[in-house]
């Protein structure tokens, strides 16, 4: 499973790019976006959604609130914030160096 | 998540939990539909998207941890780190704890005492409809001002009644009485007398039986009823339900108890616990027809939607017609136009209150300053030890802690610390409070006040320690938490300038504070001492009084031989110097008025009291001129042998002679001729306060009264002689009540006692705080400039300019807070002048005595860590760093 693992820690970062490009959106609109990019985040458990989106609110990257649906269902809808847009610009900046790196070591061996 | 919702997830976990629900409860929801559109059932869609979705427990659970845990785990951190500060500096700690527990205590006590008097409401249907009848009147003696007679109370009635529900309820009493199972032991309790529809009108439900209803107050003397308070049900009668229909004897009256009130109701008197309740109609059947026996309170509700200036006005008519009718122009005893009023009665009406109102906020006042005296000591010990930690802060700002989260620890720190006061303080309280009810107490007024520590004490301690905590921990914490990262190195004098400021103008705080707490005092002590020189006109040590009472009604030639008999037997006893009767004893409280015309037909008021012969010299009230009473001045009737005092002599005889003049008087309808034997000295009676009045003295030919019995032998030794020789003249004479002569004028001057010993008390406690607070800041300024010191004097630097760098500063903040305390106990000492007696708030004694105290205490705090300036040695000071 190392490539689930892995994938599964970028997932705030996947969060936050979603919600970045589609603006407001609630949980499960989230994790059909996911889906549709990759079937292994979460491959585990669609749930372990929640717990990261709140963690990200915790930390105010996003923010929440309550709406009701068309179908008259309440639903929590997830922004991102200023402070999580540029909490995603660097981590962006960061992963591509990482990778660069990463790749640039590969290429010499 | 903001701080407030975090606040409220910590408050109210299930909210939370209902908000992480639903939010999962849509997830799967809205993927049960989709797979429910791809052709599945929707049981079948429902289970999928539940596993799917994972273990939803589990989840909420990792959710809510994100959510709640760190802030808990902060403060749980701070409150440990706190915890473990306090315990670092145990002695400093234990200071700052004792001196804001006793100061949080203080205001805890005076806030429970004051709700308890003046705050809070009674226990009764719409209180604020509750009004009483008051008579604004010259009188000083505010006993009388708000008692009326029955006819008046029957004439309201008639005359307000749409407007208003009149009743009554009788001042209460300590009556003899004697319970169904006490095998007839007598026993004292408060006993009132309501009317009928009192309890109606109150809204007071019975626990068990019934209350007095209208159809109990009917004819007179024929309702021999009791309801008693749930109180005295529980107390003195075991709660035991079958006390219903068992009887009960008051003042030698059986009545039966047909009920208990619902707990939490002792009357509408604040101060004092009434314990039975009689009927109007069993009172004394003359005063029923009397307009002038004042002995009723009358309250009212006022109807739904009338406002109390309209039935005011229409109470005001009704008054001015019963005195016209009954008074005016028949022995014009009371000038027209007496004014009444209705006042609010939502918290009862209380003669305590009265009594004690200025006093306890003056108390409320001093004791808030001395907290505030405590908060400017903590404060200055927490900006020491916060200076101390600057490095700490730093360090945890450079590693990013935010502001806020510095801000964070520092308050609640200083809260684990208010914490610690409080409890102290509620302990503090909770033995203060009664202690300082039994104060107010004696034996003729027991006071009785409930002072349990209630949600309403508790909700004002809570308030105070918050006040106090933000008081004394926001100014360190606001510069503990500006702590940059930079500070690390950069430590210079720069924040210890700024620190020594702050404290500095705490000091003077501190100043202003307790001398204004010391003016006030050192005025209501030099009035009590005045007030306990004044010459009362007679002598009251060495007197004990003994109060008889006789069952059998006596033939007069019968009770003038007793009087003779028992005057006797008293004197004859062991080491009595004399002994005398009256027909009660001074400063008792009673009184009584009589009207006399003058020989040249005039008419005189005066006070009357019934005295046997030795009266004057027992009591060593002078004999001015004629006699003192005979024994066979008791067996003329008429003309009567009268003796009058000093101030009636002057005011009605304007120095003429007074013995061998003779005044007329009306008793039951018949004219009587008192004829003046004698002029004695004025005294004072029922207030040392009040001027001396008017006084005529007639024989006595009763023995029911008070002996007073001048002896040097020890009261106990001298009650039990008195008891067993009692029987010996005769069987039905009894012992009521024995106290000292002292005692009653002592209990006249409770109120002043109280303010003196207290207001003192804390005089002393905020002048030994601003003390401690001055030595400490004056410490740490010797302690931080050492080396300063230590170069200005191997620079050959004279002690007195080294000792003004150090403390000149200071000495400056003293003078203004000595000049801004000066000011405010000016200001603050016109509250408090209505209580003070021949003193005058603003004269050159009431403000050099408080200054010069300040003084005193100012310089032995001074003292140590100058002379330690003094003393600093220059090589070792410089060796030092």
């Amino acid at each position: 499973m190392a490539r689930s693992d892995a994938l599964q820690g970028s997932l705030p970062m996947l969060i936050l790019k979603i919600l970045a490009r589609r603006g407001a959106m609630h949980g499960y609109a989230i994790t059909t976006q996911i889906e549709t990019f990759s079937s292994e985040v979460l491959r585990v458990e669609e749930g372990s959604l929640y717990p990261a989106l709140h963690r990200l609110e915790e930390s105010r990257l996003v923010k929440a609130r309550w709406v009701v649906t068309t179908k008259n269902r309440r639903a929590r809808v997830y922004e991102i914030t200023a402070a999580g847009r540029r909490h995603l610009e660097a981590e962006e900046k960061r992963w591509r160096k990482v990778t660069l790196a990463v790749g640039q070591l590969l290429q010499r061996i | 998540m903001s701080r407030w919702s975090r606040f409220v997830n910590v408050l109210r976990p299930g909210r939370l939990q209902d908000e992480l629900d639903d939010e999962q409860r849509f997830h799967i929801e809205a993927r049960a539909d989709e797979l429910e559109a791809e052709g599945l059932s929707r049981a079948d869609a429902l289970a999928r998207a539940s596993r799917q979705f994972g273990n939803r427990l589990i989840l909420r659970e990792t959710s809510r941890d994100v959510k709640l845990l760190p802030w808990l785990e902060s403060i749980w951190r701070d409150l440990r780190l706190g915890a473990r500060m306090l315990r670092k500096d145990a002695g400093v700690s234990a200071a700052a704890v004792i001196s804001l527990g006793l100061a949080i205590g203080a205001c805890a006590a005076a806030f429970s005492l004051i709700d308890a008097l003046i705050l809070r409401e009674l226990p009764v249907r719409y209180p604020g409809r509750l009004v009483y009848l008051s008579r604004a009147s010259n009188n000083q003696d505010l006993r009388f001002s708000a008692l009326y007679s029955y006819p008046l109370l029957n004439w309201m009635r008639q005359h307000v009644s749409p407007h208003m529900e009149v009743f009554s309820m009788s001042h209460q009493s300590l009556r003899q009485a004697i319970l169904p199972d006490a095998d007839g032991v007598e026993e004292k309790l408060l006993s009132q007398f309501v009317s009928g529809n009192a309890f109606n009108v109150l809204g007071v439900m019975p626990t068990i039986g019934r209350m007095l209803q209208p159809s109990d107050d009917v004819t007179p003397g024929a309702h021999q009823v009791a309801v008693v308070s749930h109180a005295f049900w529980v107390r003195r009668l075991g709660a035991d339900p079958d006390v219903l229909g068992t009887w009960i004897q008051v003042e030698q009256r059986p009545y039966q108890i047909v009920g208990v009130a619902e707990p939490g109701f002792s009357g509408a008197q604040p101060g004092v616990l009434t314990d039975v309740w009689l009927p109007n109609m069993m009172f004394n059947r003359e005063s029923l027809g009397a307009p002038n026996w004042n002995w009723l309170q009358v309250w009212g509700r006022l109807a739904s939607g009338e406002a109390l200036q309209t039935v005011q006005a229409i109470a005001q008519t009704a008054f001015a017609n019963f005195e016209d009718d009954e008074f005016i122009g028949k022995d014009g005893t009371r000038a027209a136009g007496s004014r009444l009023e209705l006042r609010s009665a939502a918290s009862g009406y209380s003669q305590v209150r009265q009594e004690f109102q200025r006093p306890l906020l003056t108390l409320a006042a001093i004791v808030g300053l001395v907290l505030l005296i405590a908060c400017s000591n903590v404060a200055n010990l927490l900006l020491a030890r916060g200076a101390a930690r600057m490095r700490e802060m730093a360090l945890r700002a450079s590693i990013g802690a935010g502001r806020g989260r510095l801000l964070q620890q520092v308050l609640i720190e200083s809260a684990v610390l208010t914490l610690t006061a409080t409890a102290l303080a509620l302990a503090l309280s909770r033995t203060a409070v009664p202690f300082i009810v039994r104060l107010l107490t004696t034996n003729e007024n027991p006071v009785y006040l409930d002072t349990r520590i209630d949600w309403r004490v508790l909700g004002f301690v809570s308030l105070v320690g918050c006040f106090t905590t933000v008081l004394f921990g926001i100014v360190p914490a606001l510069r503990a938490s500006a702590a940059g990262p930079g500070e690390v190195v950069a430590l210079g004098d720069r924040g210890h300038t700024a620190k020594a400021g702050v404290a500095r103008s705490l000091v003077a705080a501190q100043i202003a504070f307790s001398l204004m707490i010391l003016f006030v005092a050192a005025l209501l002590m030099r009035s009590f001492d005045r007030l306990t020189a004044v010459n009362l006109g007679f002598s009251p040590d060495q007197v004990t009084l003994l109060t008889v009472e006789t069952r059998d009604r006596l033939e007069p030639e019968q009770a003038r031989a007793m009087v003779r008999q028992l005057l006797d037997r008293m004197e004859s006893l062991p080491a009595v110097e004399s002994a005398s009767l009256s027909g009660w004893a001074l400063f008792r409280g009673y009184s009584n008025g009589n009207n006399v015309a003058l020989p040249d037909g005039r008419r005189a008021q005066t006070f009357r009291l019934d005295v046997s012969p030795q009266f004057f010299r027992t009591m060593r009230i002078a004999v001015l001129d004629g006699r003192e009473f005979e024994a066979t001045d008791s067996n003329a009737t008429n003309p009567m042998p009268v003796i009058v005092n000093d101030m009636f002599v002057r005011t009605y005889f304007h120095g003429d002679r007074a013995v061998g003049q003779r005044l007329t008087t009306t008793r039951g309808g018949r004219a009587f001729a008192y004829h003046i034997v004698g002029v004695v000295a004025g005294t004072h009676d029922g207030s040392v306060r009040g001027e001396m009045n008017p006084f005529l003295f007639t024989p006595i030919s009763d023995p029911a009264g008070t002996i007073q019995i001048r002896s040097q032998v020890d009261p106990k030794t001298l009650v039990d002689r008195v008891r067993q020789e009692l029987p010996r003249i005769h069987p039905s004479l009894r012992l009521v009540d024995v106290t000292l002569q002292t005692s009653l004028v002592g209990n006249t001057l409770l109120r002043e006692r109280l303010l003196a010993v207290l207001s003192g008390f804390f005089a002393a406690l905020g002048l030994v705080l601003a003390a401690v607070g001055l030595y400490g800041v004056l410490s740490y300024a010797v302690v931080r400039r050492t080396r300063e010191i230590g170069i200005r004097l191997a620079l050959g630097a004279q002690a007195g300019a080294v000792v003004r760098a150090v403390a000149g500063r200071v000495a400056l903040a003293v003078m203004v807070g000595g000049v801004l305390g000066l000011a405010g106990g000016l200001y603050f000492a016109r509250f408090v002048e209505a209580l003070l007696f021949e003193i005058q708030a603003v004269s050159l004694l009431s403000i050099a005595l408080p200054l010069f105290s300040l003084l005193i205490v100012a310089a032995v705090a001074t003292w140590a860590p100058v002379r330690r300036a003094i003393r600093v040695d220059p090589a070792e000071a410089l060796r030092n760093d």
